[in-house]
């Protein structure tokens, strides 16, 4: 992006002041989103200062700034909404743990999402535990019906754990199948967001 | 005359209207933001805020009403200009129909 460079001191710190801070509320977009927000601010403070030559430059810059609004309370909603439609077309998680923890305060349904994450994560957890404790770890059978997931203390012999070292691509498959589960629900929220808006 | 009613009225009417009035704007040519904005104000005696502003045009791009590009200027500072997609000249003819049956029908009503 192409600084503007103004003759008034002034008017060139607090411009600056302001692209400065726009630049540090953007730096978790992808560059792609994060110029195109950044170039449209300088586009829009660059056209409003070539109107009305015959006003004071600062006072000028001053009220073309307050119009904008402070990047600190303007940006966070676009930027939620960037993180959120990145993470739904890329299901990358870390995207979608970074747009849950922006969107957190915009809803209890983001709330819903995050403890649905959370719970999966400690699904996946099930993996290290088979690999850490493999007797006490697995799909066990007995007389009365089986058993799932990590059992501290095994007192019944006639259990019988049935998957063996199949447990391990068993979680991670059922993993995934929820993980693009609860993400198409993510992404099917955001859509229609997008259509209430 | 009770002006604040009617002046909210009016103030919520333009609010519910700017999407229309963009699209129409945007038919058959190309403005860029800071345009939109003063053309509104000229023409229509709307100040958009421009935090109304961007993101509606976010929203009907989003919606695939509206397209954007950047384009160079020789001041060096790009301007992103807006333009309606084909799908967004149907939405307008819709919207516009919709507009026109409610003109008539409050003329109707109010003979």
């Amino acid at each position: 992006m192409k600084i503007i460079e103004f003759a008034n001191k002034s008017t060139n710190e607090i411009y600056l002041d302001y692209i400065r801070r726009a630049e540090r509320m953007t730096k978790t977009l992808s560059e792609n989103d994060r110029q195109d927000i950044l170039m449209e601010l300088n586009s829009h403070i660059y056209e409003y200062m070539q109107k009305n030559i015959d006003t004071d430059e600062v006072e000028k810059m001053l009220a073309i700034l307050k119009r904008l609004g402070a990047p600190e309370e303007t940006l966070p909603p676009l930027i939620a909404d960037l993180k959120l439609s990145r993470a739904t077309k890329t299901f990358n998680p870390f995207h979608v743990i970074n747009a849950l923890t922006l969107n957190i305060s915009n809803g209890f349904v983001y709330v819903l999402f995050s403890l649905s994450y959370l719970l999966l994560f400690c699904f996946i957890l099930l993996v290290f535990a088979k690999l850490i404790y493999p007797h006490n770890t697995g799909l066990f059978i007995e007389e009365n019906g089986f058993h799932f997931g990590f059992i501290s203390n095994i007192t019944d012999s006639s259990w019988t754990e049935v998957l063996g070292n199949w447990f391990i691509p068993v979680i991670l498959l059922v993993g995934t199948i929820i993980y693009l589960f609860i993400t198409l629900l993510l992404k099917l929220k955001y859509r229609l967001k997008q259509k209430e808006r | 005359m009770n002006e604040t009613f009617i002046h909210k009225w009016q103030s919520q009417v333009k609010k519910g209207t700017l999407s229309f009035i963009l699209l129409t704007l945007l038919k058959g040519k190309e403005m860029y933001g800071y345009e939109i904005m003063e053309y509104v104000l000229k023409h229509i005696a709307i100040d958009i805020a421009e935090g109304t502003l961007y993101p509606l045009l976010n929203r009907l791009k989003t919606d695939g009403l509206i397209d954007s590009k950047w384009v160079e200027q020789p001041s060096g500072i790009p301007r992103k200009y807006y333009t309606l997609t084909s799908e967004g000249s149907i939405a307008l003819e819709e919207m516009k129909k919709i507009w026109e049956h409610l003109y008539e029908s409050i003329k109707k009503i109010s003979k």
